[in-house]
């Protein structure tokens, strides 16, 4: 469990978090999903104790990280696949963080195996792929067995198996009652592992809820119809706070009414209808349309001609 | 998959206790920072070269003694010379690369990132920076045992010929001797403390040498009063207070008696490290 009110963290005169307030329950996985820049990855170190709140307070199973009595064992974060010193093995790394929890030889070989290590445990950090560095990352997290979980971009650099991997683990972990709470600008890869979502922009919470709400909270839900007849269906279903958008001829997409009121409509004009449908917006569409306004770094989308190469 | 990934499930909403056994204790912390140190290769690089550098220090100042002798200049000082200051008047040298390593213990780990895992499994954070100390202690003091150990056998049969090697049995050359790994554990701890506060290898490196090392030679040569208090202060000359001069040529005398020389050094190895611990806590990682 993870709570925060009115969480605020200011740089100088740069607001990276802006009076947040949340609860992160255990038992589900919860994605932390924003923008880069958004206020993540400082939101994510206030939880740890590493950055100081400017203002408000952030407490992880009932205390403030920083008084627990064994920290390895209520939170194991991954925050920075680069927390580790490049000169040390990656198991000399792991044996350091458990000696200061008193935390056996034994565990630090089981995190290793577990992640898949076993083979490079002896080798330099330095030498390391980022999806090595990500497991190891989360071989660290695992150490002291803790009941909270974060991780800050766990399948940045990870391969498909290695994806696969973490969604399971994490899966598997809020199943055993953990909280689980992990942080990615992947909407995909949070619509498959995130019970619910809290989405960030600008260091503002934008929506929280389940992944589903979220998204229809955004977009609403839109009707599909095709039908020869489309443009008189079109006439008699419009009325104020109904929206319609033409994606092809023929077809037309209806916002703000029900799949029955048209179906009725239609019925009662003697409309033939060739689709009836729900559409359900993705993940993606909805944090898109959530994030637009707060991209903090917003690439240049202007077209740059480009000379066609003679073949 | 292991154990943990194949445990029984709880009920949603009630958390698993934790299934391996973990409490952090400070003697868990100096375990920690002890693995740490010993994990890197830059320490044993440091170290070696810190027992290397004290004994060709001693070499060379022990051949230089047919030299002093044939000089008439330096010929009378030479009842003067200690023996076992003489073996040990390395340690100058050595404060250079024992520096080195005081800074490289915290300032690495902000350089790697390394800090924040560190303080996420510490996140009191004071005792990392003890445990760091007291390791530190324990690897000066084993380097400067070795660096004179070293030193004293190399430069043996020389100083047999001009009957300066140092009297075992004597209170004097321990005193020498203990009074150089105090030198040399203070640079050590004045190097930790620079680098909590700065965090950057390089500034504290240099910030450090500065003081350790050059300021005494270079405002030595200027020749007014508070400036000259200012350099009987600094960490080299304050030393002399209750080090006697190794080599001839040198005078660095302070004036300092041994007491305020043992205090002064003191303070530059405390000072910083408490400053270090209060800032350490407040600060973000």
């Amino acid at each position: 469990m993870i709570e925060a009110h009115s969480l605020t963290k200011r740089y100088g005169d740069k607001t990276a978090v802006d009076d947040i307030t949340f609860t992160i329950p255990p038992g589900s996985v919860t994605g932390f999903l924003g923008p880069n820049g958004a206020g993540k990855s400082t939101t994510m170190r206030m939880i740890m104790g590493l950055d100081r709140p400017t203002h408000g307070s952030v407490t992880v199973n009932g205390k403030p990280y920083a008084k627990h009595r064994s920290p390895l064992s209520e939170v194991g974060a991954l925050l920075d696949a680069k927390a580790v010193h490049p000169g040390r093995s990656a198991r000399s790394h792991l044996r350091t963080m458990a000696a200061t929890h008193g935390i056996s030889t034994r565990r630090v070989d089981e995190v290793i195996d577990m992640t898949g290590l076993s083979t490079v445990a002896t080798k330099r950090v330095g030498a390391f792929s980022l999806g090595m560095g990500q497991r190891l990352g989360i071989a660290s997290a695992m150490l002291g067995d803790p009941r909270t979980l974060i991780l800050d971009e766990p399948v940045n650099g990870l391969d498909p198996e290695g994806v696969l991997w973490v969604r399971r683990l994490v899966r598997q972990l809020a199943d055993e009652g953990r909280t689980v709470f992990l942080s990615s600008h992947l909407m995909s890869e949070m619509s498959q592992t995130a019970d619910q979502l809290l989405v960030i922009g600008r260091g503002k919470i934008l929506t929280a809820g389940p992944v589903q709400e979220v998204i229809d909270s955004v977009s609403g839900t839109a009707v599909r119809v095709r039908s020869p007849q489309a443009a008189e269906l079109e006439r008699l279903v419009a009325r104020p706070g109904v929206t319609v958008s033409s994606p092809e001829a023929g077809t037309i997409d209806l916002r703000g009414t029900t799949a029955e009121a048209v179906g009725e409509a239609a019925a009662a004009h003697g409309i033939v209808l060739h689709e009836l449908s729900q559409q359900r917006a993705s993940l993606e569409e909805a944090y898109m349309s959530l994030t637009q306004d707060s991209v903090e770094y917003r690439s240049d989308v202007t077209p740059h001609p480009v000379k066609e190469e003679n073949s | 998959m292991t154990a943990t990934l194949t445990r029984p499930h709880t009920v949603a909403g009630h958390a698993p206790r934790p299934s391996v056994a973990a409490r952090r204790t400070f003697v868990g912390v100096m375990r920690g920072e002890w693995i740490k140190l010993l994990s890197l290769r830059s320490t044993w690089w440091v170290l070696g070269s810190t027992a290397g550098v004290m004994a060709l220090i001693a070499i060379g100042v022990a051949a230089s003694l047919d030299g002093f002798m044939a000089n008439p200049l330096t010929a009378s000082g030479m009842g003067e010379l200690n023996g076992a200051a003489l073996v040990s008047t390395g340690f100058q040298i050595g404060m250079v690369t024992i520096a080195v390593l005081g800074a490289l213990v915290i300032t690495g780990e902000y350089a790697t990132g390394m800090v924040r895992s560190t303080f996420a499994a510490v996140p009191t954070r004071v005792p990392v920076l003890a445990a760091k100390a007291i390791a530190l202690v324990v690897l000066t003091v084993g380097v400067t045992v070795v660096g004179i150990a070293l030193s004293y056998l190399v430069t043996i049969s020389k100083l047999a010929e001009y009957d300066l090697v140092p009297a075992l049995d004597s209170a004097e050359t321990w005193r020498v001797f203990a009074g150089t790994a105090y030198c040399l554990v203070a640079a050590s701890l004045f190097s930790l403390g620079l680098g909590a506060l700065l965090r950057s290898t390089a500034a504290t490196v240099t910030a450090s040498l500065t003081v350790l090392l050059l300021l005494p030679s270079i405002l030595g040569f200027i020749n007014i009063h508070w400036v000259q208090t200012v350099v009987r202060y600094l960490p080299l000359p304050a030393s002399q207070g209750f080090l006697p001069a190794g080599d001839p040529n040198q005078n660095l005398g302070s004036g300092l008696t041994a007491t305020t020389g043992l205090l002064v050094i003191a303070a530059y190895a405390i000072v910083p490290l408490v400053c270090a611990a209060i800032v350490v806590r407040r600060r973000d990682a």
